[in-house]
């Protein structure tokens, strides 16, 4: 029997609710709003409220998939960046760009998303990039 | 049990500003008199009452319920309709 | 070692309770936490507050996953009137959750004492205009105009973002299926929620539930009053069914059948109404 609480911050969007992870034997069960927080004051919204579900989702993604003729396949990721390399190539090849759009995600660090956005401007050349937290 | 529950939901309702909308009466199938009785007393009610609010408010997507408080305490800053005015419902907030 | 640190030590020494729910300081932040014999020295760090979570709750979690599991935790009066009720409803067994009872401070929303942290502040000029000010007592709200009363509480419930804050926090809200998730009695897909029957459906299953702690109107973005809602139905429970919500072992009104009738139906809304 081991429960324990952790507080965090809600990683959804921009706001930066404090919230407080409710974990029993390791495993995460439930997401609190933290009381004390400046920035919510005890309240979050219901993606905050839900932090905890995707953790355990038998829907989450955890490995590259390829899609091949319609259907996705599993694939290791030395094979899943050379064929995203060489189909981007391709594309901006055929297409320039600006054909290309980078969509980031808050689900990821501060540091990921630099790199994605360094990413889309530095080596393809668009400026087409967004976050999901651009509210 | 319903009359506990109903009882309940005509108190709770009223302290809503719903009152006498909802009524609960028990009339067996040989009492064809006290039916009669009953509906017409609470078509009459219901008459005198008029249409619910909630309805011309529209379940709060048409500008009603924003603006019918504000016309009451004559709230000028606030008159503007926040809500758009076909009604459309608003996703994503 | 404060007189409660002392305790709590005792108790998890002596085997008393396995696990026991209270508060240390984290980050500057007062959060729960779990006390336990394995870590017995984190007792020093025990607090009681000022935060205030439903430790019940976490309690429940626990005793649903270890139904064996004796639990302690710190209780004021708003956790002894939730364990009491999550008792009656059957999600802690009888001696299960033993408490150590802290006193909150003084407020004068209640004769013995509340939490002055929850307390609400006075509505501002907006609210105090459109909307239903939390810190009125029910006879203000009652002594309304009909329909200037419901304008107000419409005003409230069509700023809701139904976020679930107020079922998510509330400590007696246990159940596996929720109406406020059922498509065919609360519309998807729009905001605000259908109002006011998403608010009216949580306040009917508050009735013989809802202990007055507040934790829900502490939780609501869109600071409604919903206390002050649930304040009437419990107050419809006391004169109806003379039922006292959290007080004791008995069954609330709804969940039992009774043997005789003692009510008869409301008459018709008289004439003299108008
Ligand atoms: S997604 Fe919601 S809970 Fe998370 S930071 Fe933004 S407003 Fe707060
Ligand atoms: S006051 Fe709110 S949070 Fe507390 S028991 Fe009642 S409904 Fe639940
Ligand atoms: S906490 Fe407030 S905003 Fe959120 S669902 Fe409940 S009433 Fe609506």
């Amino acid at each position: 029997m081991d429960l324990k609480f952790v507080p965090s911050i809600c990683s959804y969007c921009g706001t930066g609710c404090g919230v407080l992870f409710e974990v029993l034997d390791g495993e995460l069960v439930g997401t609190l709003p933290m009381k004390t927080h400046p920035v919510n004051q005890g309240k979050l919204c219901i993606k905050g409220w839900n932090l905890h579900e995707h953790i355990n989702s038998p829907l989450r993604l955890k490995h590259p998939l390829l899609k091949t003729f319609g259907r996705f396949t599993k694939v290791d990721w030395g094979k899943a960046v050379d064929v995203t390399a060489h189909r981007l190539k391709e594309v901006i090849a055929a297409h320039g760009p600006d054909s290309v759009g980078v969509l980031v995600s808050a689900k990821m660090t501060n540091e990921e998303n630099y790199l994605a956005q360094k990413f889309a401007r530095a080596v393809i050349g668009t400026n087409n990039v967004d976050h999901c937290a651009r509210l | 049990m319903t009359l506990k529950r109903m009882t309940f939901l005509q108190h709770l309702l009223a302290f809503l500003g719903l009152e006498g909308r909802l009524h609960l009466e028990w009339i067996s199938s040989a009492e064809a008199q006290k039916f009669v009785a009953t509906v017409t007393g609470f078509t009459e009610t219901i008459r005198r009452l008029g249409p619910s609010p909630l309805r011309t408010a529209s379940l709060a997507r048409s500008e009603n319920v924003l603006t019918a408080p504000m016309r009451r305490s004559g709230c000028p800053g606030l008159s503007q309709t926040v809500v758009p005015e076909d009604g459309t419902k608003i996703v994503n907030g | 070692m404060t007189p409660i640190q002392q305790q709590v030590k005792n108790w998890l020494e002596e085997k008393r309770v396995d696990i026991f729910l209270a508060y240390r300081i984290l980050d500057g932040h007062p959060l729960p936490h779990a006390f336990t014999r394995e870590h017995i020295e984190e007792t020093a760090e025990l607090v009681t507050g000022p935060a205030r979570y439903s430790l019940e709750k976490f309690a429940t979690h626990i005793a649903s996953r270890y139904p064996a599991a004796r639990i302690g935790m710190v209780a004021r009066d708003c956790n002894q009137r939730a364990l009491n009720v999550l008792r009656v409803w059957n999600q802690l067994k009888d001696g299960q959750v033993e408490t150590v009872p802290v006193t909150c401070c003084p407020s004068h929303l209640h004769h013995h004492a509340d939490c002055s942290y929850l307390e609400p502040h006075p509505a501002g000029a907006v609210k105090q205009q459109l909307g239903q000010a939390p810190n009125q007592s029910l006879a203000e709200v009652e002594a309304q105009p009909a329909a200037e009363r419901l304008d107000r509480w419409l005003y409230e419930f069509q700023k809701c973002i139904k976020c679930y804050g107020c079922r998510n926090i509330c400590p007696v809200c246990f159940c596996k299926e929720c109406s406020l998730e059922h498509a065919e009695l609360i519309g998807t897909g729009h905001l605000p929620p259908d109002i006011p029957i998403f608010h009216l459906v949580r306040a009917v299953h508050m009735a013989g539930r809802c202990v007055d702690c507040g934790l829900c109107e502490d939780a609501c973005p869109a600071e409604i009053p919903l206390r002050l809602l649930y304040r009437k139905v419990n107050a419809i429970v006391k004169d109806l069914f003379d039922y006292e919500t959290g007080s004791g072992d008995t069954l609330p009104p709804f969940s039992i059948l009774g043997d005789k009738p003692t009510m008869s139906p409301m008459p018709l809304l008289a004439a003299a109404q108008e």
